[in-house]
């Protein structure tokens, strides 16, 4: 027998507007779940490299925009620059966008906890084909470029970023 | 002068930028519903920008008053701080929905400075040129006037001769304010177009405004081109000088267009000769 919603009375149909109502609050609630900032990076086993340790707590990791003037960056920014177009293979696809790739530098310099977000020229959220996404992944994961911090009192970890933007499969620009 | 008072502008514009509304005033005009979603924006005092519990003062708020465009925008910073292009577009879009006139200038500012996003960052400035009256006012870091942005913008999109026309404009209206950046770009504009003089007359005009490594760097270029080796040497060795003294393009969050590394530099020292 088909289900219809105008044949439940009482009880039962109040039980199911009431079911309806806290499956949209809970929904609600998750989306207003934070970690403690906006784009901390909880560690996950099922992903992060095994050997990848941060030196402090997750609750004292900074933004690299914390640290000093441009220090952060080993070699300059036209190092990373550099190091795409020789290493990166442009994708002869009709995609375009931005792909952010976020991760962790730890007090030695090492990076981890790599995690991607993709979005189509427009800011909608949509993955590349993985022959871009997986390639940038994977330089990014490769790419030797951050310099570690440790002070008398604490050793230093923060969080980086870059972002691709991709036209037609080649990278435009790297940014911040 | 002219230097301080691009300096005070930078400061009223921060200040303007990041102020916690006056809730008295929704009260004052009957706004009830804004008053009380004003009051409980209050409460963000003191949270720092990224943190959860600043995020959830601006998600009440929201949920008072939907239509009200600042708490879009404040709950915007963190992700554009953090690179993330999507969340950040979709609270900035809701805030330029409520408030087109308060909020476009800088969604049309972030678009080019984060996200390089030319295209849009034109759409969004010519909007508001219309709507302005040709007053844009300033980039929300107070670097540049946002007529200046535009044609940054022109330029990273190959049109570099309305990019030229679009500074030059600017530079010839007696009541601006140059700003620290303004003959830097438009000398590096003339140098790419191969016009050696007069990329050497504005670069030399940035020098008596705000002296950098950058406007020395490309002064050496434009000098090298034209066979000037003694200014060439001269001006090399001061891009080197300034750099060191961190006496160059500077922004905490992202990197300028027409910026110059110390690698820059040192390759040219090798090279340059050549």
């Amino acid at each position: 027998m088909p289900f219809k919603i105008y044949e439940m009375k009482g009880i039962p149909f109040a039980l199911f507007i009431l079911c309806i109502f806290f499956s949209c609050s809970a929904q609600t609630e998750q989306q207003q779940e934070y970690l403690r900032w906006i784009g901390d990076i909880a560690h996950d086993p099922k992903v992060d490299e095994v050997d990848f340790e941060i030196c402090g707590s997750d609750s004292m990791v900074y933004q690299y925009f914390s640290l000093t003037h441009e220090d952060h960056i080993k070699e300059e920014k036209p190092y990373i620059e550099d190091y795409f177009l020789k290493n990166y293979n442009s994708v002869n696809l009709d995609q375009s966008g931005w792909i952010r790739i976020r991760f962790i530098v730890n007090c030695k310099g090492e990076a981890g906890r790599f995690r991607m977000t993709e979005s189509d020229e427009n800011y909608k959220e949509r993955p590349f084909d993985q022959k871009i996404s997986d390639q940038l992944l994977s330089l990014t994961k490769s790419l030797d470029a951050w310099n570690g911090f440790e002070t008398a009192e604490q050793p230093i970890d923060y969080y980086q970023y870059l972002v691709f933007k991709i036209h037609q499969g080649r990278i435009e620009e790297i940014l911040p | 002068m002219k230097y301080s008072l691009t300096a005070m502008l930078f400061l009223l514009v921060l200040a303007t930028s990041l102020a916690q509304p006056n809730c008295n005033y929704f009260k004052l005009n009957g706004e009830m519903k804004r008053y009380e979603a004003c009051l409980e924006a209050e409460k963000a005092a003191g949270h720092y920008q990224f943190s959860k519990e600043y995020q959830q003062v601006f998600d009440r708020v929201i949920q008072m008053d939907p239509t009200w465009a600042y708490p879009y925008r404040a709950k915007s910073v963190a992700y554009l701080k953090s690179g993330d292009f999507i969340e950040w577009k979709k609270l900035i879009d809701k805030a330029v929905e409520y408030d087109t006139l308060g909020y476009l200038e800088y969604r049309g500012w972030c678009r080019y400075q984060f996200f390089r996003d030319y295209k849009g960052a034109i759409e969004d400035l010519l909007l508001l040129k219309k709507l302005t009256n040709n007053d844009m006012g300033i980039s929300v870091n107070g670097h540049y006037h946002l007529d200046i942005a535009l044609a940054l913008c022109y330029k990273a999109i190959g049109k570099t001769d309305l990019a030229i026309d679009l500074i030059l404009e600017k530079l010839g209206d007696e009541t601006y304010f140059v700003g620290v950046y303004d003959q830097l770009h438009l000398g590096v504009m003339y140098l790419e177009k191969g016009n050696y003089a007069k990329a050497i007359e504005f670069l030399d005009k940035q020098k008596k405004i705000n002296d950098l490594s950058e406007n020395r760097y490309y002064a050496a270029l434009a000098h090298k081109a034209l066979n000037q080796k003694e200014a060439y040497v001269e001006n090399l060795s001061l891009a080197r000088e300034y750099y060191q003294n961190k006496q160059r393009m500077h922004d905490v969050y992202t990197h300028h267009m027409d910026k110059v590394y110390m690698s820059t530099i040192e390759n040219e020292e090798r090279n340059g000769a050549n």
